[in-house]
């Protein structure tokens, strides 16, 4: 029982990290129809300004979200605007390719940048407490907590705010948020800069809880995609639910499969996302989007 | 039958105007017999080259092109003819090259004490497809971005398993194979298999099941309903191509002498598949091959100059050949819509 109630809390909290891991991917996918298998580059990226921050003018992690967000943010907009603006209207083929070219390009630069030698950053209160009879570890509650904290604003801004109803607009019917004025390229550029940012704030937020190195990504992106075909696509709530169960499951085959560790955590997730898609193409809460849509 | 390339034979090319007309006759006597005569031509002239008295390192460099030439027809066959774009082709690879590893080396599950190379080559490729026949029944009946995510997954998931089976595979560690060294012998095997699989290509690419195979990439549920059996179809040709690359992985790792999961289940490796198809001309014969020497010149130029730099090269290459160069070089000379991605280009457009 104990060891039930220790692996459900150990999941829950890897999966309030997912969440938040796996918003910018979902929400690029769901607006613009982009997969973006850079994601996680960017998301190593954040983790690498992160460490620099920390090692070399000594500030947290958390408090280096405040630095991180507004660059990042510019890094998506940039991004957006030189080069998927370009192919976003194009077939799904392209926009894979040229996503997954700028990953092999970003992972590569960061190993010139950083060398390939594993960075950690050792926080002060990176022990654990205890609750309950049950062990939380103090970083990744205060994730969990930023992760609820982050979702909750970003639902508000999508729901309520003008910029917010246009991405919107933009996600549900393009050509009709073009005749009401929305200004696409814009509002794809903003929604690239916020999720790259989200992106790169998880990965700073990761910093202290494992081993930073430049080819760390493709398994989030892997198990965003996992995610984002559990809780469908650019919904918030369906990223939370998607990554606690995904957390879960990966803690619960860690933690009841003997001789595995947590090394097959991508195994799991793999095999996750084919039963997925192989049972439900639309993906387990419905929403993703056709791919068929190409052609249309 | 004899001249104009299959894809001519439905006779709607409407799209867009040849940038060279003049090189039109050219492109279309490539894809018949003339092609097959030429491609004949060259691996005789190939053959003959060693007897030049050349240097073992220009016969490594020749077996290490034909590596790439026959890696990216393969991946060719599925990517560009059948339209499902595979980012995990390169864990067939990495099948084969462990299946060589293994049996070569007698790792101590198997019955038989060690096997010779002859027999472990075949063995290695035919794991391959097998592997292709498990992971594909379910992957390839994903559609467009979901297939090649699922096998981008599969290479991922395949690194960790590997890596995780250490009494099987060795683990992180890797596995040693007994060093022999034959560049000669390299080279003529290499030759050969890179010889059949292009020919093999060639006659696909204008057999009715190659026909078959571009009929599910233009329009899936079109060819389901003229009676194509697409599962098959898609099955068989994704075998045909795990076949041949676990045989080139397999060869490999007998070349290299090591292999640990982070030096065959690479990410990297897909990319230079898909990207020397990509700069060849996707969907064609003749382009992969094409593509594959460029790449390989490139990389070469680039490697000598800029070591560090070249993967980072690499990805921003891909890049700027999907920006600029959709068609590849092929398409972009010739017939624009000999290519699957100019088709998909000229028929969907900016408009969606």
């Amino acid at each position: 029982m104990d060891q039930l109630s220790q692996a459900l809390v150990s999941g829950l909290l890897l999966g309030g990290f997912y969440a938040i891991m796996v918003l910018g991917f979902s929400v690029i996918w769901g607006v613009m129809g982009v997969i973006n298998l850079a994601h996680g580059e960017f998301l190593m990226i954040g983790a690498y300004l992160a460490w620099g921050l920390f090692r070399f003018f000594g500030i947290d992690p958390f408090a280096s979200l405040a630095l991180i967000l507004p660059l990042m943010f510019l890094v998506g907009y940039l991004l957006q605007i030189t080069l998927i603006n370009r192919i976003v209207e194009r077939p799904h083929l392209m926009t894979l390719l040229v996503t997954f070219g700028v990953s092999i390009a970003l992972a590569n630069l960061a190993k010139i940048v950083f060398t390939s030698d594993p960075r950690n950053v050792a926080v002060a209160y990176s022990g654990s407490f205890q609750f309950a009879g049950v062990t939380f570890p103090i970083v990744k509650t205060i994730i969990f907590a930023a992760a609820l904290l982050i979702m909750g604003g970003l639902h508000l801004f999508l729901q309520r705010s003008r910029l917010g109803k246009s991405i919107r607009a933009a996600a549900q019917n393009k050509t009709a948020a073009r005749i009401v004025g929305v200004d696409i390229n814009r509002v794809y550029a903003i929604t690239a800069g916020i999720c790259i940012a989200l992106t790169a704030a998880a990965g700073a937020m990761l910093s202290p809880t494992q081993a930073i190195f430049p080819f760390m990504g493709p398994p989030f992106t892997l198990k965003a995609v996992t995610i984002t075909a559990l809780g469908g696509l650019g919904r918030i709530p369906g990223a939370l639910m998607g990554g606690l169960v995904l957390g879960v499951t990966e803690i619960f085959v860690a933690t009841y499969v003997a001789g595995i560790g947590t090394n097959l955590g991508v195994a799991t997730s793999f095999i996750l996302l084919v039963l997925i898609l192989v049972v439900r193409p639309q993906g387990l809460m419905g929403g993703l989007r056709p791919v068929d849509a190409e052609a249309d | 039958m004899t001249n104009g390339p299959p894809a001519d034979k439905n006779g709607n090319e409407t799209g867009k105007k040849a940038r060279f007309p003049s090189l039109a006759p050219v492109h279309s006597l490539l894809a018949g017999w003339t092609g097959l005569a030429l491609w004949l031509l060259l691996l005789l002239l190939l053959a003959l080259y060693p007897y030049t008295g050349v240097s073992s390192l220009a016969l490594l460099v020749g077996s290490q092109i034909f590596v790439l030439v026959t890696l990216a027809s393969n991946w060719n066959l599925i990517g560009g003819m059948t339209g499902y774009v595979d980012f995990g082709h390169a864990v067939f690879f990495g099948v084969g090259a462990y299946i060589m590893a293994i049996l070569v080396t007698g790792a101590p599950l198997l019955i038989s004490p060690q096997w010779g190379f002859w027999q472990a080559l075949p063995a290695s490729g035919a794991a391959a497809a097998l592997f292709a026949l498990l992971i594909g029944l379910p992957t390839l009946r994903l559609k467009g971005p979901y297939f090649s995510i699922a096998m981008l997954g599969t290479l991922v998931a395949m690194r960790e398993i590997v890596r995780v089976s250490r009494p099987i595979t060795g683990g992180g560690i890797g596995l040693n194979l007994p060093p022999v060294l034959n560049r000669i012998g390299d080279y003529y095997l290499m030759l050969a298999i890179m010889g059949l699989v292009v020919s093999l290509i060639w006659w696909i690419q204008r057999s009715e099941f190659g026909q078959s195979l571009i009929a599910i990439r233009e329009d899936e549920v079109g060819a389901e309903m003229r009676g194509i059996n697409t599962t098959l179809h898609k099955i068989a040709a994704f075998m045909i191509a795990a076949f041949f690359t676990g045989v080139v992985g397999g060869f490999w790792a007998w070349q290299n002498t090591f292999i640990d999961p982070d030096g065959v289940f690479v990410e990297t490796r897909t990319v230079e598949m898909v990207m020397m198809s990509m700069l060849g001309g996707l969907g064609t014969v003749w382009g992969p091959p094409l593509g594959a020497v460029a790449i390989y010149l490139l990389q070469n130029l680039l490697w000598s100059n800029l070591f560090e730099w070249h993967l980072l090269a690499l990805g921003l290459l891909l890049v700027l050949i999907v920006l600029f160069m959709p068609e590849g070089i092929l398409g972009t000379l010739g017939d624009r819509s000999s290519t699957s991605l100019g088709r998909l280009l000229a028929r969907f457009g900016r408009n969606r």
